[in-house]
């Protein structure tokens, strides 16, 4: 009996994370394994070491049932990996498949959730990282490291300048609580 | 005794009035879940409806003003309250799915889209109050008085400016008419 490969990559796409297994809607790319990840994952609680979902959470008709489902196949203590534009990107609206439009904080209230919103939110991640990737010439005249050293100008850089210097991607590496 | 709505409450209802939620650890008295059918009222129920935080959350915004407009009397009072499009809070919540400016809810004013009235909805309603509050700084400025107290700057600012000078609430009030 072999053993499924510990890092889950939903959506592969035609590039599959190398050494995971690619799960996809489409047969058409690396899948591995074919299936609409809306509505169940076929896999058994804690599989997982990783899971990435690499530009796919723009695009789920519910984020928090589907990062419900990771959370059910991830093992305590895994990571997952979310990379999704930034709503000030220009490909956040390239897609007319992009129904979410998403900033650095969109995943705020995982790592500190109040009682309530276990209703929306049932799965408890913490957020290890976030980093949010820049144009070029931003990243050159020093904000993206300005962003991504301090969260205090990360927060004034989303409220005030993220129309000026805009993001392109924002990639997330949480941590599975059970 | 005036009643009041308070669709989508949360945990601080509106004082006075009855609670709608979907979610039972609220303070709601009525369970309800705005995208699976309509509100469980009769026609002109209320004298006033509150929906704060919700419209952008919503599945189907015509149909949900359709459902408000229905249960409020003629005469009777809607008050809504939604995050500007150029605020980050309209991007930080991954359940937003809508990114509304101020002129969104011209779509219900008698000749209001382009000096017409919309004729895929029969909900009319007049503007009473559309105030939109900018982040601290533009107040200080003055920005945010401009805004609010000429027609002309309000449109100037929603065409030119307001990816620099950034926009944060806007509450609305609207008065039905049938």
């Amino acid at each position: 009996m072999s053993a499924l490969p510990r890092i889950l990559d939903i959506g592969c796409g035609r590039k599959k994370y190398p050494g995971s297994l690619g799960l996809d809607m489409s047969a058409a790319g690396q899948a591995d394994v074919i299936c609409d990840w809306e509505k169940i994952l076929p896999f058994r609680d804690s599989s997982f070491e990783q899971v990435r979902l690499v530009h796919i959470i723009e695009e789920v008709d519910n984020i928090f049932r589907v990062l419900a489902e990771v959370h059910r196949v991830a093992k305590p203590g895994a990571h997952v990996t979310i990379i999704t534009p930034h709503y000030t990107d220009h490909a956040s609206y390239c897609s007319p498949a992009h129904r979410w439009h998403l900033s650095s904080f969109s995943l705020w209230f995982f790592s500190d959730k109040p009682a309530e919103y276990d209703y929306y939110a049932p799965a408890n991640f913490r957020e290890r990282r976030v980093h949010v990737q820049m144009l070029r010439l931003w990243r050159f005249l020093g904000i993206e490291f300005m962003v991504n050293h301090f969260r205090w100008y990360r927060k004034f850089w989303e409220y005030y300048l993220s129309f000026i210097f805009r993001g392109k991607t924002v990639e997330w590496d949480l941590e599975v609580i059970k | 005794m005036p009643r009041i709505l308070d669709v989508g409450c949360g945990p601080t209802k509106y004082p006075g009035s009855i609670g709608l939620d979907m979610n039972a650890s609220t303070a709601a008295d009525v369970l309800c879940h705005l995208d699976r059918g309509g509100l469980p009222f009769r026609d002109n129920s209320f004298d006033h409806l509150r929906a704060e935080h919700i419209i952008e959350h919503v599945a189907d915004i015509i149909a949900t003003m359709e459902e408000f407009h229905r249960v409020t009397k003629p005469g009777g009072t809607i008050f809504i309250a939604t995050p500007h499009y150029t605020d980050y809070s309209s991007f930080r919540d991954p359940t937003h799915r809508w990114h509304l400016n101020t002129y969104s809810f011209l779509y219900f004013y008698p000749g209001g889209m382009h000096g017409r009235d919309m004729w895929y909805t029969k909900v009319r309603m007049l503007e009473k109050r559309n105030y939109v509050s900018l982040l601290r700084l533009w107040r200080a400025f003055g920005f945010e008085f401009l805004v609010n107290h000429s027609k002309m700057f309000r449109q100037f600012w929603e065409h030119y400016l307001s990816f620099l000078i950034r926009g944060k609430l806007m509450q609305f009030t609207f008065e039905v008419i049938k």
